[in-house]
């Protein structure tokens, strides 16, 4: 299958969109329904960009921040942290990082990273250091003590956010791999998910 | 084809489109924090005009009244300075550091409550036509309408799994062990039926001919009038005046 920006826009991952956009969200809502600690706000995305590439993911992602930001419009602003987390899954999933399980987990870490890269500056530039969300508690304790904005930041950044990352990246490498294989076929990039390889 | 009588809902989105673009590129140009603050009444008095002030208040106090609060408490705490307001403790609130969250806090509220504006007074129909217009295919507007339907009917959808689930014996209850638990079996079979839904959806569209070339005609037309175009060439000009007025003003 032709992979790339001209080609991954298929019809079936055009129709992905709306539904990694609303997974997000509704996904959210289930975690508050069950009272976790965590936010699990990009499964959507993850889900997307591991089977339909890194474009679709990351328009999934942009997406996702400009409908969150019709009611919280902090998240408009952090927009540019959803599309890296689909661009890098994308491309991961394209070099079969998500072929075994240790690898996924190395890929969970490698978004946390990422993440916090692409949001510190955005939180100290545009907001000196908040970001509207819990993490804004933990980053005013460090600053208490520590006084600096850049540690702050990033450390309780990769503090709450390792967790969720890594999470949200293995609940999503379980449920693609439930998905049946006739489905993830028609996915440009669903072939690393495929389980039985009659044709070798 | 709908009839509103509202001169501000009735513009064309790229017209509504201007007030946010105005407002970002405005506030870097006039560097006062006064004038960016000055953006928050502009927009109440346009949402008034469109009779949403409403819902617009409800959202800018919800959205972004907690986080200016903590622009304030963390650039107090860490900006340096000498002039000492007020003193709590290791906590001192300088004057720098109050100046400094005045400037921040004004921009960010100004673009959020054009953005936020935006979105209240036009539709997201029109934003798709509008993109539809300029070149966008029509597959994108249509996830784009697609996308606000998803959303309450996945979430619908995502109740009725987890009480299937608990009538299956799944607690959803008790500590934070069990309720982790509980978060595999309702998501899976959720994102699993969502995507064979997108398969159906699929078929569906494309025995219509929605993958058709050619042109496509719509039940429902937005059109750009005069006034449009009189607003947005009044409101480019404005952004070249403050520009020219930047630029001298620097020499």
């Amino acid at each position: 299958m032709k992979k790339g920006l001209l080609h991954d826009f298929t019809l079936l991952a055009i129709l992905l969109i709306p539904v990694g956009v609303a997974l997000n969200f509704v996904t959210s809502q289930i975690v508050q329904i069950l009272r976790l600690p965590l936010h699990l706000d990009a499964i959507g995305t993850v889900i997307v960009s591991m089977i339909a590439g890194p474009w679709v993911g990351a328009l999934t992602g942009l997406a996702t921040n400009l409908i969150t930001s019709l009611t919280n419009p902090t998240s408009l602003f952090f927009a540019p942290v959803s599309i890296t987390i689909g661009l890098l899954i994308g491309y991961m999933s394209k070099f079969g990082m998500f072929k075994k399980l240790w690898t996924t987990i190395v890929a969970g870490v490698v978004i946390t990273f990422s993440s916090v890269i692409v949001a510190a500056p955005i939180a100290v530039y545009v907001f000196g250091g908040a970001t509207g969300k819990s993490v804004d508690t933990v980053t005013a304790a460090f600053l208490a003590t520590t006084q600096n904005i850049w540690t702050s930041v990033i450390s309780s950044s990769i503090l709450v956010e390792s967790l969720d990352k890594i999470l949200s990246v293995l609940i999503a490498y379980f449920i693609v791999k439930k998905m049946s294989d006739r489905y993830l076929s028609k996915m440009n990039y669903g072939e690393s998910f495929i389980q039985n390889k009659k044709t070798s | 084809m709908r009839h509103i009588e509202n001169f501000v809902l009735n513009l064309y989105p790229s017209t509504k489109l201007m007030l946010p673009i105005f407002v970002a590129i405005s506030i870097f140009l006039v560097p006062s924090y006064y004038y960016a603050y000055m953006m928050l009444p502009l927009c109440m008095v346009i949402a008034l005009l469109a009779g949403k002030l409403k819902e617009f208040m409800e959202l800018v106090i919800k959205g972004l009244l907690v986080l200016v609060l903590f622009i304030f408490i963390m650039q107090s705490i860490i900006a340096p300075g000498e002039e000492i307001l007020w003193n709590w403790g290791i906590i001192s609130v300088k004057k720098e550091g109050v100046i400094l969250s005045l400037t921040l806090t004004s921009r960010i509220v100004a673009i959020a409550s054009a953005f936020l504006l935006f979105f209240r007074i036009t539709p997201i129909q029109d934003i798709g036509q509008a993109l539809e217009k300029v070149g966008m295919s029509p597959k994108f507007s249509y996830a784009i309408i697609a996308t606000f339907q998803f959303i309450p009917e996945i979430s619908k959808r995502s109740k009725v799994i987890m009480e299937a689930q608990k009538s299956r014996g799944v607690e959803t209850e008790g500590s934070l062990l069990t309720r982790i638990r509980a978060f595999i079996p309702v998501l899976g079979p959720l994102v699993l039926s969502s995507i064979s839904n997108t398969e159906e959806r699929a078929i569906t569209l494309e025995t219509r001919g929605f993958s058709i070339k050619g042109k496509k005609s719509h039940l429902y037309e937005i059109k750009k009038s005069n006034v449009d175009i009189a607003i947005q060439i009044f409101t480019i000009i404005l952004m070249i005046f403050l520009l020219v007025g930047r630029l001298l003003t620097w020499y």
